[in-house]
């Protein structure tokens, strides 16, 4: 058993060990806090495989990737980049909100990313092939915020995708219990208010609430917050700044969790 | 003398029995946006709207007093149809507001859970209290007291213990409850309990009580009237009566119009504006300072998708191009000036975001990696020795089309005094501006429609024209149109994008999104070719997205524009903050 705790969706686990028995990269798609980075994470630790993040964002070079040149005292040498690790040696390459990234610098990316399996670096002129170890993962939030942005499809075409959402109510409750130490009774309330605010959907706010919002409640609860407080500012106050939209969360949660229950 | 007595006892009776507490009193109207939300968010039909219910007429069994006055046999219950929820214009049983609007919110929540259909009203309303006040504790506490509350201030109303014991439900209606739907009532209730709803006796009451119901109508109605005359504005009505021509078959304007008008983008209308007035004068006679929308040449043909032949129909709508001209240049109105002040605020933010160029030959500071790396270089002159780096404003290669839906529906009011229409103006001024600051390139046409052979298409502001007074002039002149021939408005505006040079190309579609025209253009005819639209949009690597003003059921949103591709406003009142806001969020 693996000390990091993740719970399946579905059949990810297994899809993961398949693609990875195929040289595949993985694609993951899915809204923000449903479990992206703890899945990974588990999957490395089962695989037993170092595991390299990078977060991406606009100004990610692909230097800051593959690796670059550095002084000391003996003069210039070499530096590898997380990417160029992960190659060299086996493991996990993560790659986290890849859509972030430039797509000149996702392009060094292509020909790990399909049957040739090989980095090369224009630096040192070197052609690294991959390590039979070596796995490629990366993710992205595909929200509206990002349809301008999306994958080149020559880039998307070479991954096996895996989309999350939300853990369905009766996995999220054991994620919930297990994360933070509430009871069955509260992690079942915690999970009802999450699928009734889950229904507003695109409209009214920004994002629904995440898994891990609803452990951030939890936990403030376990450490003897009331219930209704720890939702208003953990779960409430986090997914809208409109006046009527708090109102109706407000409402919502005091219909859950009232002042009387909590004594 | 006598009269004088019984008009104070009339008075004295009515207080007496009627103990609602007028001061603690909920009215619908304040809180029905909060209600409806809560509606969706305990799983509600988003298709259905919230009304205010009319009254019915139930036989009760009054106490002696209330037979005196007359009063007690009306009643305004709870109920729900196919289109929506009917609740009472106002609450006031409990002495405390809190508890009246707990009441509101319970009503709401009980009708997600029953569907009351003649004699089974006993069982669902019992089913549907147990569940609410199993799984939400504070409806179990308002439960609690609101029933006992009941028993003891309303007596008559003391059947209702009997009735959630099981037994036969009593005559007096329980306002814990939810009835059956209004329209078909006298069937449904049982038939000794139910007097006629009298409907005509109540003519003022009701004209007070329907105005929301009819306000949502109102849409409906005007689309089945055919007579399309009756919609021409009437400055145009009288216009013809002037120049006693008929435009329709005999166009008064040249075909050689001044400009290539299928080419919308390249006209410059600056320049050609005098002439512009010159000519029209003379055609019309019409004094010069007024407001004209005047058309560009005759029009063009463009296709159309017909799902059940699944073919295009070739050239089979006309898109008919308009500018408005004598309109009055004008300054960003005074009432978005605080709200650009905030919107500022947030494009400073993406102002700051700039980008590293290295790999430069010159430029602002030397680039250390290159350096670095020039110095453990092999063969130094293989090496590109490009040193340097420079921060740059992002340039964000962007171009943006925006497409007002101006049809019939955005004239339905918000507020009396304020249209959707007006709100649509407000933003694209709002959002003109934000765009201009940023310096992104962008467009504003609009669109409204009357059957294939007329799509009215409007250029406010094209992609060569300055952003100024005279656009925002022309902004403030939009008046609404007819019907949403959205398929027709998008294709005429991927033609104009598809031109564009930029790498991002964004088609922002702001409509309350129902494809519809007065001939089959409708239901599905019109949401099948609007979805066919929006494929060739992306295929010409546009990128589509529909901000709609939600006013019905839009369960086919998704399908049409695809997951992410599109936004509901709920409140039409926040479109000109939101939509800036919106384009940001796609652009950052
Ligand atoms: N299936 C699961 N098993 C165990 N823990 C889970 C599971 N799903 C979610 N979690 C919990 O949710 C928290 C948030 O998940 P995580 O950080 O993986 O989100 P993410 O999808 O990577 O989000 P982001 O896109 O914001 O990075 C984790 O810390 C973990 O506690
Ligand atoms: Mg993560």
């Amino acid at each position: 058993m693996s000390k990091t705790y993740y719970l399946p969706q579905s059949n990810e686990v297994e899809l993961f060990k398949a693609a990875e028995g195929m040289n595949l990269p993985i694609l993951i798609k899915g809204p923000t806090g449903c479990g992206k980075t703890r899945f990974i994470e588990a999957m490395g630790e089962m695989l037993g495989r170092e595991i390299y993040t990078v977060v991406c964002h606009d100004d990610l070079s692909a230097a800051d990737l593959v690796g670059r040149h550095l002084i000391d005292e003996n003069g210039t040498y070499w530096q590898d980049g997380p990417l160029t690790k992960a190659v060299r040696n086996g493991g996990i390459c993560y790659l986290d909100e890849i859509i972030e990234a430039r797509k000149d610098t996702t392009v060094v990316l292509h020909s790990l990313a399909d049957y040739r399996r090989v980095l090369p670096i224009d630096r040192t002129g070197e052609v690294i092939e991959a390590h039979p170890d070596f796995m490629l993962v990366v993710s992205y939030n595909p929200g509206y915020q990002n349809v301008l942005k999306g994958m080149k499809p020559s880039t998307k075409q070479r991954f096996i995708s895996l989309s999350f959402d939300y853990p369905k109510a009766d996995v999220e409750k054991k994620v919930l219990m297990q994360e933070s130490g509430i009871d069955e009774k509260i992690a079942q309330k915690l999970v009802d208010i999450a699928g009734e605010i889950r229904r507003l959907g695109d409209c009214d706010i920004q994002e629904a609430v995440s898994t891990r919002l609803l452990i951030y409640a939890g936990k403030l609860i376990t450490k003897g917050f009331d219930p209704y407080q720890a939702c208003i500012h953990s779960i409430v106050e986090s997914l809208s700044d409109e006046e009527d939209v708090l109102e109706v969360l407000e409402k919502l949660i005091s219909l859950h969790f009232t002042k009387s229950l909590n004594v | 003398m006598d009269e004088k007595v019984g008009k104070f006892w009339d008075k004295y009776l009515t207080k007496k029995v009627s103990r609602i507490h007028k001061k603690e009193e909920i009215l619908f109207s304040d809180i029905n946006k909060t209600l409806k939300l809560f509606y969706h968010l305990l799983g509600g039909d988003k298709g259905k709207e919230l009304h205010i219910t009319d009254k019915r007429s139930i036989k009760t069994s009054r106490t002696l007093l209330e037979k005196i006055s007359g009063n007690g046999e009306t009643f305004f219950l709870p109920w729900q149809d196919e289109k929506g929820l009917y609740l009472p214009a106002s609450l006031g049983y409990f002495p405390l507001k809190t508890h009246n609007e707990m009441h509101y919110y319970w009503l709401v929540a009980l009708l997600t859970q029953v569907n009351i259909k003649g004699s089974n009203r006993e069982a669902e309303n019992q089913k549907g209290v147990r569940v609410l006040i199993k799984k939400y504790a504070g409806f179990r506490e308002f439960y609690t007291y609101a029933h006992q509350y009941l028993l003891n201030h309303y007596p008559e109303l003391s059947t209702i213990e009997s009735s959630l014991e099981g037994s036969s439900a009593g005559n007096y209606p329980n306002p814990l409850w939810i009835y059956p739907s209004l329209s078909s009532a006298n069937k449904l209730l049982d038939s000794d309990d139910e007097e006629e709803v009298q409907r005509q006796n109540d003519e003022q009451r009701k004209s007070e009580t329907l105005q929301m119901k009819k306000k949502s109508e109102q849409i409906d109605d005007k689309k089945e009237t055919d007579g399309l005359l009756m919609f021409l504005p009437e400055s145009i009505m009288s216009l013809m009566e002037q120049v006693k021509v008929d435009r329709q078959e005999n166009d008064s304007y040249d075909e050689d119009a001044l400009y290539n008008a299928e080419d919308l983008d390249e006209i410059t209308l600056g320049q050609k504006d005098a002439n512009l007035s010159a000519r029209l004068k003379m055609d019309l006679d019409i004094s010069a300072n007024s407001i004209e929308e005047y058309p560009l040449g005759k029009g063009h043909f463009i296709d159309e998708w017909d799902y059940k032949k699944e073919v295009y129909l070739k050239n089979y709508v006309c898109i008919k191009p308009f500018i408005s001209i004598h309109t009055e240049p004008i300054a960003l109105p005074k009432r978005l000036e605080k709200m650009m002040r905030r919107i500022q605020s947030e494009l400073d933010l993406m102002e700051l975001d700039r980008i590293k160029r290295d790999n430069l030959p010159y430029g602002d500071e030397i680039n250390i990696d290159t350096w670095i790396d020039y110095k453990g270089h092999q063969n130094r002159s293989n090496h590109p020795q490009r040193f340097f780096e420079t921060y740059e404003r992002k340039m964000r290669d962007m171009s943006t089309l925006i497409l007002a839906d101006v049809s019939l529906s955005t004239e339905a009011g918000i507020t009396q005094e304020i249209r959707v229409i007006d709100m649509i103006k407000d933003s694209l001024m709002v959002f003109s501006e934000s765009l201009y600051r940023l310096q992104d390139r962008f467009a504003i046409y609009t669109f409204s429609s009357i059957k294939n052979t007329k799509v009215n298409f409007h250029i406010i502001k094209n992609f060569k024209e300055k952003y100024n007074d005279d656009i925002r002039g022309r902004i403030d002149a939009i008046k609404p149109g007819y019907y949403t021939r959205l398929g027709a408005g998008i294709r005429e505006s991927a033609k104009i994008l598809e031109k564009q040079q930029s790498a991002n190309k964004l088609l922002l579609i702001l409509s309350d999104g129902k494809p519809n025209d007065v001939d089959r253009y409708d239901g599905r005819y019109g949401i099948e070719d609007t979805k066919k639209a929006i494929e060739e949009v992306k295929k010409k690597g546009i990128t589509p997205f529909c901000i709609t003003i939600d006013i019905e059921a839009k369960e086919y949103l998704p399908y049409l524009f695809g997951r992410n591709s599109y936004a509901l406003i709920r409140d039409a009142k926040k479109l000109p903050k939101v939509l800036p806001e919106i384009y940001m969020n796609l652009t950052k």
